[in-house]
């Protein structure tokens, strides 16, 4: 890998993307009520981890793309955790007026979930 | 549009393009160059912030979570005298937030040697610095997170606690889940230190080429 491809600062948004995955997707994950979706907005992070050691050539495209990677694990995280709390909400209460909407509910849930694991 | 809208989007936004503009029409555009702002920075820079957020961000979590729950163990108390103590294990796993951001700012001090200024710009110190600043970013939102869903979820175990007391073992459940988000944070912090040796003295043929 040549030298002026790696430079020295690379491996900032690779650390960017990183930080942005476990962060973005925690964050809305916590504030609308799935916790699983926290969960997987973490799991990017050994991935690009690997790929990023000090003594190999790390590209700095391969730094973008990265952060790239990571932006888009964190909205999805938004996403999912959004969708997921707004529809949770909305389902306790209709369980509590109608006992039969139990299935339907789950079914919506795992779709949304589903969101968060395209990221 | 309110006032804070114009004073936290568009002033900024304005001033960022005047200046993006004064620079290019002055022929002077070269001087925006992330990535030699990058290479002049010291890593200390970078390694200290990291461990000022971890642990900053970790404790404003855990204090977060503290009064909220502390708030509503006290006022139910006040005619339900019998929750006060079982609900203290709420306030304990606020704590253990902190603790986290605690123990991650030691691990990552321990990367933080002294290296005389000539010698410190090498690839691997750049790497460390990096990863010592978005580490305790990371580490810090997650524990800052996690320390505000814990307080919410044990503010609302201790009311729930109070109106009936087979509710408490349901609601601490959902407290449980949300503590892991801190053991998340302290795991990917440690994976992301795992590859970075810590400041070492590099001799010139090593150091990066600095303007």
């Amino acid at each position: 890998m040549p030298a002026e491809l790696c430079p020295p600062y690379a491996p900032f948004f690779g650390f960017a993307g990183v930080a942005s995955a476990v962060t973005v997707g925690a964050a809305f994950g916590t504030a609308k009520a799935g916790i699983g979706i926290a969960g997987l907005g973490t799991f990017k992070p050994e991935l690009i981890m690997k790929a990023m050691t000090p003594s190999k050539g790390y590209p700095l495209a391969a730094g973008f793309i990265h952060l790239g990677a990571g932006i888009s694990c964190g909205m999805t995280g938004i996403a999912a955790g959004y969708a997921i709390g707004l529809v949770g909400d909305s389902c306790v209460r209709a369980y509590v007026h109608e006992q039969r909407v139990f299935v339907s509910m789950i079914l919506i849930l795992i779709f949304a979930e589903v969101l968060g694991l395209y990221g | 549009m309110g006032y804070t809208t114009y004073a936290s989007f568009g002033l900024p936004s304005f001033l960022v393009i005047i200046v993006a503009l004064y620079l290019l029409f002055t022929d002077s555009g070269e001087a925006f160059d992330v990535g030699r702002f990058l290479e002049e920075t010291s890593p200390f820079v970078w390694g200290s912030l990291g461990i000022g957020l971890c642990i900053g961000l970790s404790v404003l979590g855990a204090g977060w979570g503290i009064f909220l729950t502390g708030a509503s163990i006290l006022g139910g108390g006040v005619r339900t005298p019998r929750i006060s103590t079982k609900n203290l294990i709420s306030i304990i796993f606020c704590e253990v937030v902190a603790i986290y951001g605690v123990i991650m700012g030691i691990v990552y001090s321990s990367k933080l040697q002294t290296v005389p200024e000539a010698q410190l710009y090498t690839r691997d110190n750049y790497f460390t610095g990096y990863a010592l600043f978005f580490g305790g970013l990371t580490v810090g939102f997650c524990n800052l997170l996690c320390g505000l869903c814990v307080g919410i979820a044990g503010s609302t175990a201790a009311l729930a606690d109070a109106a009936d007391p087979t509710l408490f073992v349901k609601v601490l459940v959902v407290e449980v889940f949300g503590s892991v988000l801190g053991l998340f944070g302290l795991i990917i912090g440690l994976l992301m230190i795992g590859n970075a040796k810590e400041f070492l003295p590099g001799s010139p043929a090593v150091s990066a080429i600095r303007i």
